[in-house]
């Protein structure tokens, strides 16, 4: 990793230096232990600002609409996927943007770790090396394989390497392969009516109504989402259940066929709501019905937005 | 100064017989953290935690609350009249407030009950509380209450404050309030005052070395609101943030609402929720015109409210306990101290050379 | 919606021509008997807001 920090440090150096592009939007280190925090450079100089760790688990394509420059990103493989995205729904313009491609092991959770370390005390240092992260407490010192501390989307992850680069830091990164990334809402599909209401009600019952998920999500850019409207006015702003359960799962509906299951919106929540399982559910329906995973093609439409013959409409009576 | 100690074992005792006279809520771990609730036999107090994720400032402030209440139903005797909505506000006791929390009411106080204005809602549900405060011995690593003008141990705003003494807790009745529920409880084993004070100061000393953040505040009030308004730091603080209300809402300072109305049939409230100057829509004009428009206007915002407007207008300090809520909840780690440190240090731009 | 605990049936989708009178008849015939035997919809109704 830490050749990683190097190679994006002296790539972006280099962007800046050539006027290849305006600004770099990457990593800085983090004020709190497994964080760190999006930014940007503007000159060449300030290039060592940048690191790349376990902790980038914020999708950077939420940074780059809406700008005038020509933008240099350090991607992961979900970042740019969304990346893809944003050209396909002309959010960016793909000569706009110039990809730097991060061959990606995965995220730490950083509440996975805390629960695990619950015990010993608060997390005040953290570090890694060689597939293992050790955090430092005031009387303890635990180390973790990083692949039993990722976060949940990155442990069903398929497509860890960059889709789109314009260049790599490094070499592609293996696949994973024979996961079933569904296996968490085939359990909920299985349960009844009943049973799935308290589990989603459950779910959602901590919820603050703060937006961390949508605004974290690369994909929540409408100017105004349906829950600021007022005229008309589409959902309560209160928290009361319902209201809130109809941002939720309206919110999913909306990434419908365009989420990549980066997992920003679940890291982003200030309450351990694992938001994903709304749109998962969407997610393994695009896989089944359309043979569709989002952001993996510039060639292709999403099937939400185009119609084909063979599309499926068993449900249309 | 009176100093009582309560044995750790007879704690479930007092707080039962408390709960004849109050409505107990304290610190409760739930699944996934600790959060301030109503506590029974079934959900005792656990006074081992570090910080609650959401600060206990929805006591007295709820994120949704309903204010006023009408029917439009005309076999009614009240229809058509809007009505101050009926609350049920027993005295209520909170065991285990943090004193950054406590001290968090009475900065919003300031806010919703002063001579001019009060906030009957609030002023109501305030008065109805007793804070038994409990000593912050284990201090997160983003806390910064001893620069921030509070420290682990203080007292305002508490009616009295708990010390974890190991097997017992001791404890300093600060007000009447905090004297009624002792006697409430049975809590009245008086202890010799010289020793509760050394004892306490022991191990408020060593929380207070526990606290290894700090922030710069001393230069913010001569600081000139222009400059800072235009200082260059903004666009690089505020690039990532995201414009979520994630900060607003965990924090205990954060006083914003916004009213809404709702009905239903023929009936309808008026209700006010948490609002945050995060979010675009709080200050979108009628006109479509916003003052605010983009994320650098609002963090911005944020930081010169709690760190210079409100300097200014009460010269007591910043808006801000140091509890450090945000600064941990943050999706993208946007950290106040280091903004609180970049406008205390901005330099005088009048010694500045404009090249 | 199913997958959040609406019962199955409650939602239904039909395509119906401008000039499928009769299929139009039967669809809501179909659709309101189907529903009736559901009763009424309990769930995710938006009432006053269940707040403080």
């Amino acid at each position: 990793m830490i050749d990683y920090t190097q190679k994006i440090r002296e790539i972006a150096a280099r962007l800046l230096k050539e006027g290849t592009v305006d600004m770099v939007i990457g990593f800085r280190k983090g004020t709190v232990p497994m964080m760190n925090e999006p930014c940007f450079i503007r000159k060449p100089e300030e290039a060592d600002r940048l690191v790349w760790d376990s902790h980038c688990g914020i999708n950077l394509a939420n940074y780059l609409y809406d700008r005038k420059e020509k933008i240099g990103v350090v991607a992961k493989g979900c970042d740019s996927r969304n990346i893809v995205t944003h050209i396909v729904e002309n959010k960016i313009k793909r000569e706009q943007v110039h990809v730097i491609g991060v061959p990606c092991t995965g995220m730490a959770d950083k509440r996975r770790i805390g629960a695990l370390s619950e015990k010993d005390g608060e997390i005040r240092e953290v570090s890694e090396k060689e597939g293992r992260i050790t955090v430092k407490g005031d009387s303890f010192t635990k180390t973790f394989e990083k692949k039993e501390v990722l976060q949940d989307n990155c442990t069903t992850c398929l497509h860890r390497n960059p889709v789109i680069h314009d260049e790599m830091i490094a070499e592609p990164v293996e696949e994973q392969t024979g996961i079933d990334p569904f296996e968490d809402v085939k359990r909920i599909e299985a349960l009844s009516p009943e049973e799935k209401r308290a589990y989603f009600q459950g779910l959602v019952a901590d919820c603050i109504r703060c937006y961390a998920c949508r605004n974290a999500c690369p994909l929540c850019y409408c100017p105004t989402c349906f829950v600021d409207e007022s005229r008309p006015q589409w959902v309560g702003k209160s928290i009361d259940p319902t209201d809130t359960m109809t941002f939720h799962f309206l919110r999913a509906y909306h990434c419908a066929g365009r989420c990549t299951d980066c997992g920003a919106c679940e890291r982003a929540c200030p309450v351990g709501i694992r938001v994903r399982q709304f749109t998962k559910k969407l997610n393994k329906d695009c896989v089944e019905l359309f043979d569709w995973e989002a952001g993996l093609t510039l060639d292709e439409r999403p099937p939400l937005d185009t119609y084909r013959p063979q599309d499926p409409n068993d449900f249309i009576k | 100064m009176k100093w009582i100690k309560i044995e750790k074992e007879d704690f479930p005792r007092g707080l039962k017989a408390l709960a004849e006279t109050y409505q107990c809520l304290g610190p409760v771990k739930g699944e996934k953290y600790h959060d301030f609730k109503v506590l029974d036999e079934n959900r005792p107090p656990d006074f081992d935690f570090l910080n609650t994720p959401l600060s206990p400032k929805f006591l007295v402030e709820p994120q949704s609350e309903i204010l006023f209440e009408y029917t439009l139903d005309e076999k009614k005797e009240d229809a058509h009249i809007l009505k101050e909505a009926q609350k049920d506000l027993p005295p209520r006791l909170v065991v285990g407030i943090r004193p950054c929390d406590a001290a968090a009411f009475l900065l919003v106080k300031r806010n919703f009950d002063t001579e001019k204005y009060k906030d009957p809602y609030w002023v109501r549900a305030y008065e109805a509380l007793t804070l038994f405060g409990l000593a912050c011995q284990t201090p997160c690593a983003a806390c910064f209450c001893t620069t921030a003008g509070g420290g682990p141990f203080d007292e305002a705003g508490l009616d009295a404050l708990m010390v974890d003494a190991g097997d017992h807790f001791l404890v300093k009745i600060l007000t009447e309030k905090g004297e009624a529920a002792c006697n409430t409880a049975g809590w009245e084993n008086v202890v010799e005052e010289k020793a509760a004070l050394d004892a306490a100061a022991l191990l408020k000393e060593t929380a207070e070395s526990k606290i290894a953040s700090t922030v710069e505040t001393d230069n913010l009030k001569q600081q000139s609101t222009t400059a800072l308004y235009d200082a260059p730091f903004w666009e690089e603080v505020s690039f990532s943030c995201i414009n979520c209300g994630t900060c607003t809402y965990v924090c205990p300072t954060c006083w914003c609402f916004d009213i809404q109305d709702e009905c239903y049939g023929c009936s309808g409230v008026r209700m006010r929720n948490w609002d945050s100057c995060m979010y675009p829509l709080f200050t979108l004009h009628g006109s479509g015109h916003n003052p605010r428009g983009t994320k650098l206007h609002r963090v911005r915002q944020r930081f010169m409210h709690k760190l210079k407007y409100y300097v200014d207008k009460y010269d007591d300090g910043i808006q801000c306990v140091g509890c450090g809520r945000c600064v941990v909840s943050c999706p993208v780690n946007i950290d106040i101290r280091r903004v609180c440190n970049l406008m205390n240090a901005l330099p005088d731009p009048s010694t500045v050379c404009p090249v | 919606m199913t997958h959040i605990g609406i019962e199955p049936g409650r939602l239904q989708f039909s395509w119906i021509s401008s000039a499928e009178a009769t299929k139009f008849v039967d669809v809501v015939k179909d659709v309101t008997d189907a529903i009736r035997a559901l009763g009424p919809n309990t769930h995710f109704v938006k009432t006053l807001p269940k707040v403080a």
